[in-house]
């Protein structure tokens, strides 16, 4: 049994297939979504989806949006969202460290939310990306 | 000699303008290039969003709970109307549209309120003498999500405080590049789709609580729904633009051959004249 699974970001459509089961981060803990699932509505949190199809499993990083569950249909609308195989580890350490000499930086309140969302991000980036390495 | 002078200046001007229109249409067309990948891009995101909030006003839309966004409502029947143009003009038909369906839109509206973002309406806008609460320039590069918050910030307030019932959007939408059509789109409250209000059979469970979803969901429809409007006015100033110098410099190579044409009849009509002259005068 499967379900349709889509992600859309500002950007693009990051993911769209067929798939047995989706584990995502919501803002009141993590889930996992089986086919028939109940209609639902969340707001997600960031952290790590999780999509299993058969035996592959496959890994995001997104930082934030909502998911609604509807008529064996799942979509998320996510801030941003990118799959771990295209993850750059060189380009997520360089802008780690980027942010983080901001943050330390006198900048501004709006500059510094800007710098601390970008450290959280690579730092999400580059968890989800080890794991991959880890698995593989 | 004289006329063969001034053949050569315009055909001088000529090229000139048609060098300024070109570099005006690559420019148009480099920018567009840009804003229509990014407004592509984000399309099906503020339609999944859209769908997605009004599906939430599908079945808190009566409640009393509910929240503003989601509630039609009559208090003031004023009506706040977001205003977007382009900052600069020699984009062909794109303002005189625009301009037809604003002024289509006040003819039938009194009470409105005006937010004008970019110089080209504001100017008409104030020229009718119609209230105009807050007008921001355009500019003239892709818009950054940075932009609209200034604006849903005066919406939020203005709704929300009961001051007007409605919020729309006039902007032009991008079909394609040849296309730009004008476009009044109402933003708040959030419209729900009648045909579906009919098979609101499955419940939805909410997590954590209706409450809390609704705040930040709704919030988020606002910015980008605003967002992708400025995206698509954008790219179609762009696209408008770039059509229409394209047309200006065709235009003047044309223009440029005709002249052209007639300063060689003129110069060769010239030199056999003066060869008729001399032989004429060996002859005598």
């Amino acid at each position: 049994m499967t379900f349709s699974f889509e992600i859309i970001t500002p950007e693009k459509i990051v993911f769209k297939e067929e798939v047995n089961e989706v584990i995502v981060p919501t803002a009141s803990g993590q889930i996992t979504i089986l086919p028939h699932h109940i209609n639902l509505l969340t707001q997600i949190a960031e952290g790590e989806i999780i999509v299993k199809n058969g035996a592959k499993e496959q890994y995001l990083a997104v930082t934030g949006g909502f998911l609604e569950v509807s008529k064996n249909k799942v979509s998320l609308l996510a801030d941003y969202a990118v799959r771990s195989e295209e993850i750059e580890i060189a380009k997520a350490e360089a802008a780690q460290k980027r942010a983080e000499k901001l943050m330390q930086e006198k900048v501004s309140e709006r500059d510094f939310a800007i710098a601390e969302t970008e450290f959280k991000r690579s730092l999400l980036e580059l968890k989800v990306a080890s794991r991959r390495r880890r698995k593989l | 000699m004289a006329s063969i002078l001034i053949l050569k200046r315009r055909i001088t001007a000529a090229q000139n303008v048609s060098k300024t229109t070109k570099a005006m249409q690559m420019i148009a067309a480099s920018k567009m290039k840009r804003a229509q990948d990014a407004t592509l891009a984000s399309r099906p995101y503020v339609q999944s969003l859209t769908a997605l909030s009004a599906q939430l006003a599908k079945y808190t839309g009566s409640d009393e709970t509910s929240h503003p966004y989601l509630k039609q409502r009559s208090l003031t029947n004023k009506t706040l109307v977001i205003v977007l143009s382009p900052d600069k003009g020699l984009c062909g038909g794109l303002i005189t549209n625009l301009l037809r369906e604003f002024l289509r839109y006040g003819k039938t509206q009194q009470n409105v309120a005006f937010i004008t973002v970019g110089k080209k309406l504001e100017m008409q806008v104030t020229h009718q003498k119609k209230e105009i609460i807050a007008s921001f320039v355009f500019g003239n590069t892709t818009p950054t999500f940075d932009m609209v918050f200034p604006v849903t910030r005066i919406i939020e307030n203005y709704y929300l405080s009961g001051k007007v019932d409605n919020v729309k959007i006039i902007g032009t939408h991008f079909t394609s590049i040849f296309t730009q059509t004008p476009k009044i789109t109402t933003i708040l409250p959030l419209q729900v789709p009648q045909e579906e209000k009919e098979e609101a059979k499955n419940p939805y469970i909410f997590e954590p609580d209706q409450k809390t979803l609704m705040t930040p969901l709704l919030n988020h429809y606002l910015e980008m729904a605003v967002y992708q409007h400025f995206l698509e006015s954008f790219v179609s100033e762009q696209a408008a633009r770039m059509i229409s110098m394209q047309n200006a410099t065709d235009n003047a190579n044309s223009i440029i051959e005709d002249l052209k044409l007639e300063y060689n009849k003129t110069r060769q009509a010239k030199i056999t004249n003066e060869i008729l002259d001399i032989t004429g005068a060996n002859t005598m």
